[in-house]
């Protein structure tokens, strides 16, 4: 199905939506903290040092970083102050990163090992349990 | 939970023993067989839990030889494979195979970018290659080439254009930019088309045709083979871009609108796939359901004005734009301002990108997953399907056609959600059609919808050009002429090609039989 067909001017009508709350037009809550352009988020972790950094940016930031859809999901669905973004989130043990991985959650579809390996899983998990402070 | 289905006429004892073979010619790593694994390959779209389409194991080989091997056995254990580049054809099945039971071929392992060629602007590609796979490569080593985008980034370049996705940039037909395959046929021979069946394939990327019939759309939604390498022709940078967004505030304007872009398009004024669209598509995007109605039945008009007032849409809401010379973007702009400033009344806002400028302004295709976000439209697990006939480019015959679906719609219930895709010569009006899968009226009324659809463009003359597996004999059925004989011939051609029927069972509604 066409999901190639849902995404032209969304960007003009999320800046339209942030500027109708910028205006006052909209009883919106405070703004959202600044998520990354398209570009920073499709090349998130490419020149890191780290592996988990690296496999995070490849096999994951596509819908976890910047305005994607697994940053829009969580919005919808986490407490308020809980970072949306996955490598803002310092309460991700490693465990249960892997389980949601394999299992999928909701609209989350899950990764087979032939598309993500058990040692790289495990070093995105133990990547993003460390927290943003790693 | 998944309940060990069995391919298709393989008793266990047998199948067994084929398992076996494959992790020998595989490793242990490249057969995956477990609970866990299967589970992993069920359609996340899927009416319901998915088991009918659920399959018995998994083969991911790494290598073009591995493939073969593959193959070879199948034919000897009768073991019906199910090839996927990448297995994100999300609505249409995703890695699902037609028939339960069969065995999927995930070519994912088979990940390398074997090369780019900058000065001739083309690149070589494996079938597990992800769109952000490939743009992460371009935009690393800094080549300036630009790639076609489909709405959902997720999946493989050449599994995308082998099952004809689009994208919205020129070379924006995906299955147009393919140069040459490599094929693994169904009894293990290896095969290159076009020009890159000569020597090494000094110009395997450089002219598609070859010498006598040019064989790479057979291998295109077809099960007559297992690409294993793609030739992919790119963009070159241009100087300058330019792109507008058009809000058409009502329903009607569809007619007029067509026609205008329709011709701009015929007329390569417009050089990509233009695509416009209803409230609901920005709005399941950006917003639940339960936001904006929460009653029975399909959401009211005043619902649909609401999205509309809020996000400052028009009812069709198109993006176009310019790339080239600046001298001819510029001219394609002053055009675009003539023929539809006046008519709407305002001034059209373009966004402008210069070559050196940053490329956020650009019109530069960027994967994004953005437009997966629509399934969350009614909370829990969601799904979509869509119906996307192919229509001449008519304006009043598309606007006639748009509006009995409108109606349908709400006949069933379900909220209206429609594109419009402008290609080349065609128009393809696309029916979105969302749904809670674990609700089964909502999947009921997806199902009734997309029936009743197939049977009203068909009235027209009109009907699919691409399927989901629940569906691909109701669409291939649709292509009637001389009673069926293009079934016909594909089948012929399946059973010359695939005696044992190892390929793809089903695929687009060929090699359907047991």
């Amino acid at each position: 199905m066409d999901l190639r067909i849902v995404v032209f001017g969304l960007a003009t009508t999320m800046a339209l939506a942030a500027s109708c709350a910028a205006d006052g037009q909209e009883a919106e809550p405070a703004a959202p903290p600044r998520l990354p352009g398209q570009i920073e988020a499709v090349t998130f972790g490419l020149q890191s040092d780290e592996p988990g950094a690296r496999l995070y940016g490849r096999e994951c930031a596509y819908c976890h970083v910047g305005r994607n859809t697994g940053t829009i999901m969580l919005q919808h669905r986490l407490p308020e102050g809980t970072p949306a973004q996955l490598h803002e989130r310092s309460n991700l043990p490693a465990a249960y990163v892997k389980i949601v991985v394999r299992n999928g959650m909701v609209n989350m579809p899950p990764l087979s090992r032939a598309e993500l390996s058990d040692e790289d899983l495990d070093l995105i998990a133990d990547w993003l349990a460390a927290g943003p402070t790693r | 939970m998944p309940s060990n289905p069995l391919p298709t006429g393989v008793s266990a004892e047998a199948f067994s023993t084929a398992l076996a073979s494959f992790r020998d010619a595989l490793g242990a790593s490249g057969v995956l067989d477990t609970d866990q694994d299967r589970r992993t390959y069920i359609d996340p779209y899927a009416f319901g839990d998915g088991l009918d389409h659920e399959a018995s194991a998994i083969l991911a080989p790494a290598e073009v030889a591995e493939v073969q091997e593959v193959v070879r056995i199948a034919n000897r254990f009768g073991v019906a494979l199910w090839p996927v580049s990448r297995g994100k054809n999300f609505g249409y099945g995703a890695a699902a195979p037609v028939r339960r039971g069969d065995v999927i071929l995930d070519l994912s392992r088979m990940n390398r970018i074997l090369d780019v060629d900058v000065q001739q602007a083309n690149c070589l590609l494996e079938p597990g290659v992800g769109f952000f796979d490939l743009f992460d490569h371009l935009w690393t080593e800094n080549i300036p080439l630009w790639m076609s985008i489909p709405g959902n980034s997720w999946g493989s370049v050449v599994g995308n254009a082998l099952d004809r996705g689009i994208g919205y940039t020129p070379l924006g037909d995906n299955c147009e930019a393919i140069c040459g395959l490599e094929v693994v046929l169904p009894d293990g021979e290896l095969v290159r088309t076009g020009m890159g069946a000569v020597g090494q394939g000094a110009t395997w990327r450089n002219y598609k045709y070859g010498y006598g019939p040019g064989w790479d759309q057979m291998f295109m939604q077809s099960n007559l083979g297992v690409v294993t390498k793609a030739g992919l022709w790119l963009q070159p940078e241009p100087e300058m871009t330019a792109a507008v967004e058009i809000a058409f505030p009502e329903f009607d304007d569809a007619g007029w609108a067509v026609d205008i872009l329709a011709d701009l398009r015929r007329r390569d004024i417009i050089q990509h796939n233009v695509v416009f669209g209803s409230p609901v598509r920005a709005a399941s995007v950006l917003t639940q359901r339960a936001d904006w109605y929460q009653g029975e039945g399909a959401l009211p008009e005043e619902a649909e004005r609401a999205i509309m007032e809020r996000y400052g849409l028009g009812w069709w809401n198109a993006k176009v734009s310019f790339f080239g010379p600046a001298f001819q973007v510029e001219g394609s702009m002053q055009l675009m301002r003539d023929l539809f400033e006046q008519r709407l009344g305002r001034e059209l806002q373009f966004r402008t990108w210069h070559q050196g400028e940053p490329y956020d302004a650009s019109a530069r295709g960027v994967p994004t997953t953005i437009g997966l976000q629509s399934v969350n439209w009614f909370g829990g697990r969601g799904g979509h399907l869509s119906f996307a006939p192919v229509m001449p480019q008519d304006g009043a015959k598309v606007l006639a056609y748009a509006r009995r679906v409108k109606d349908i719609y709400r006949e069933v219930g379900q909220d209206y959600y429609a594109t419009f895709t402008i290609g080349r010569r065609h128009i393809n009006n696309v029916s979105l059609i969302l749904y809670d899968r674990d609700d089964p009226a909502s999947t009921g009324r997806a199902n009734t919808l997309f029936e009743r659809l197939v049977v009203e463009a068909a009235r027209e003359g009109y009907t699919e050009y691409r399927g989901h597996i629940d569906y691909m004999d109701t669409i291939a059925a649709t292509y009637d002429f001389n009673d069926h004989a293009l079934l016909r011939l594909n089948n012929r051609v399946k059973t010359a090609l695939d005696p044992n029927n190892i390929i793809a069972p089903g695929r687009n509604g060929i090699g359907g039989r047991d």
